[in-house]
């Protein structure tokens, strides 16, 4: 059994998930409005949160899992079916039923447990959404977004991965658009994506979240050798880099989504400003990749700048002056465009 | 873009601090990252790579899925460059 479906590699699991779900069932909207009316963009470092064994802080580039399938399904008129399951078995019968009733299904994940995936990419991080499209015996048919073609995955791996344990366990966790609306007029969820996106950046007062949090987390990095000595120092910032480059998209591959975003945002609102504010924000988004870059280089050893840590710590800061400049603006151009 | 492949072996070398020896180990088929590849490249060695295209070529690998799927060898990231070239 097989529900005909358009597979489409994404930048992000849960973006892309969440995307294909809604086009399958008519709603055209792409990866990119996803995240900005998900009001996916996000920063926040969060010293009290460890992670990896409790021991290095938590950085995130992007809002919490399930806040843009939240955010997507107030502003776009769309009611999720969205469970999880104590029983495995429970949850794969769940499956089997949306299956048999001709509905795509997304399903949370462990990455480790999935079979199909390079070696090189099957690290512990349990909040992967995939989407199954059909059975075939023993075998489910997937789309999964990282991919550039659909897979097949056994029933007992399937259920294993999506009942993997530890931080964000999975627990069965499926969901899938009950009620999708024929058409939306995207301006208004774009333009409160917007807003959320420059409240959440320049406006929370918690010195921990959106620039203020860029620049604190870049005064922390810069006292790590000090404070930790060079071993702990160098797996911190590697530490970083894995948060940055490797789980999920990063704060680079956020960035150049949102970039993406507010080029779409300019069309939909007819606001030429924001297409300035989209090559600006991919532009950061290339800083924040010379930021990992060089942290990968620290924490590896290889040759490096002199004093890398200040180094470090001077990009960051770069990347939230120009990140606080461009939601000055896009807000300016709101109030603007709202006039 | 005659001899791509080979512009791209020896940036992927200086990117990644190989020596000849090991460099010679790998196919322009071979997986680049990953303990499938000759090489044994790192996600970290990834985003080497990918900094490296986008300074050279002035392409850019824009997020971890399309880094798993233009790694996979020399010739699937030089083909990469390519149809980028080709659409700028």
């Amino acid at each position: 059994m097989q529900i005909p479906f358009r597979h489409v590699q994404g930048a992000h699991c849960e973006t892309a998930t969440i995307a294909a779900l809604l086009q399958h069932q008519g709603l055209q909207v792409n990866e990119p409005q996803v995240f900005g009316v998900g009001s996916g963009y996000f920063f926040a470092y969060l010293p009290f949160i460890k992670v990896t064994d409790k021991k290095f802080p938590l950085v995130t580039f992007r809002a919490q899992p399930g806040a843009i399938l939240k955010n997507v399904g107030r502003r776009l008129g769309v009611k999720w079916h969205d469970v999880t399951f104590k029983d495995p078995a429970k949850a794969m019968d769940a499956l089997d039923r949306s299956l048999d009733a001709g509905i795509p299904t997304a399903v949370q994940t462990g990455v480790y447990w999935l079979p199909y995936l390079p070696g090189a990419f099957r690290f512990h991080f349990n909040a992967h959404n995939v989407i199954v499209y059909g059975r075939e015996g023993d075998e489910y048919l997937l789309s999964d977004p990282v991919l550039a073609e659909p897979v097949r995955c056994s029933r007992a791996d399937l259920q294993r991965a999506r009942y993997a344990r530890g931080d964000m366990a999975p627990n069965g966790r499926l969901y899938y658009p009950a009620v999708v609306p024929r058409q939306t007029d995207l301006r208004g969820p774009v333009r409160a994506g917007l807003k959320d996106a420059c409240f959440n950046m320049l406006k929370i007062p918690f010195p921990l979240i959106g620039v203020r949090g860029i620049r604190r987390l870049a005064k922390v990095v810069q006292g790590w050798p000090r404070r930790l000595g060079p071993e702990m120092a160098a797996l911190n910032v590697g530490h970083l880099v894995l948060l940055l480059e490797e789980i999920g998209t990063g704060g680079a591959g956020f960035r150049f989504m949102y970039g993406a975003f507010l080029g779409e945002a300019a069309g939909i609102l007819g606001i030429d400003g924001l297409s300035d504010a989209s090559r600006r924000l991919t532009a950061v988004g290339d800083t924040w990749r010379e930021f990992a870059l060089l942290a990968s280089r620290t924490c590896k050893g290889r040759k490096v700048v002199e004093r890398p840590y200040d180094r470090l710590a001077e990009l960051l800061r770069e990347c939230a002056d120009r990140e606080q400049a461009i939601f000055r603006d896009v807000q300016a151009l709101l109030r603007r465009g709202a006039a | 873009m005659e001899g791509l492949e080979k512009e791209l072996r020896a940036l992927v070398q200086k990117a990644c601090d190989l020596d000849d020896a090991r460099m010679a180990t790998v196919t322009d088929d071979d997986p680049l990252i990953g303990p499938e590849s000759p090489l044994g490249l790192d996600s970290l060695d990834a985003l080497e790579i990918v900094t490296a295209v986008q300074r050279q070529y002035g392409v850019r690998i824009d997020n971890q899925n399309t880094s798993i799927r233009v790694l996979q060898s020399l010739r699937i990231l030089a083909d990469f460059i390519r149809q980028e070239k080709a659409a700028q």
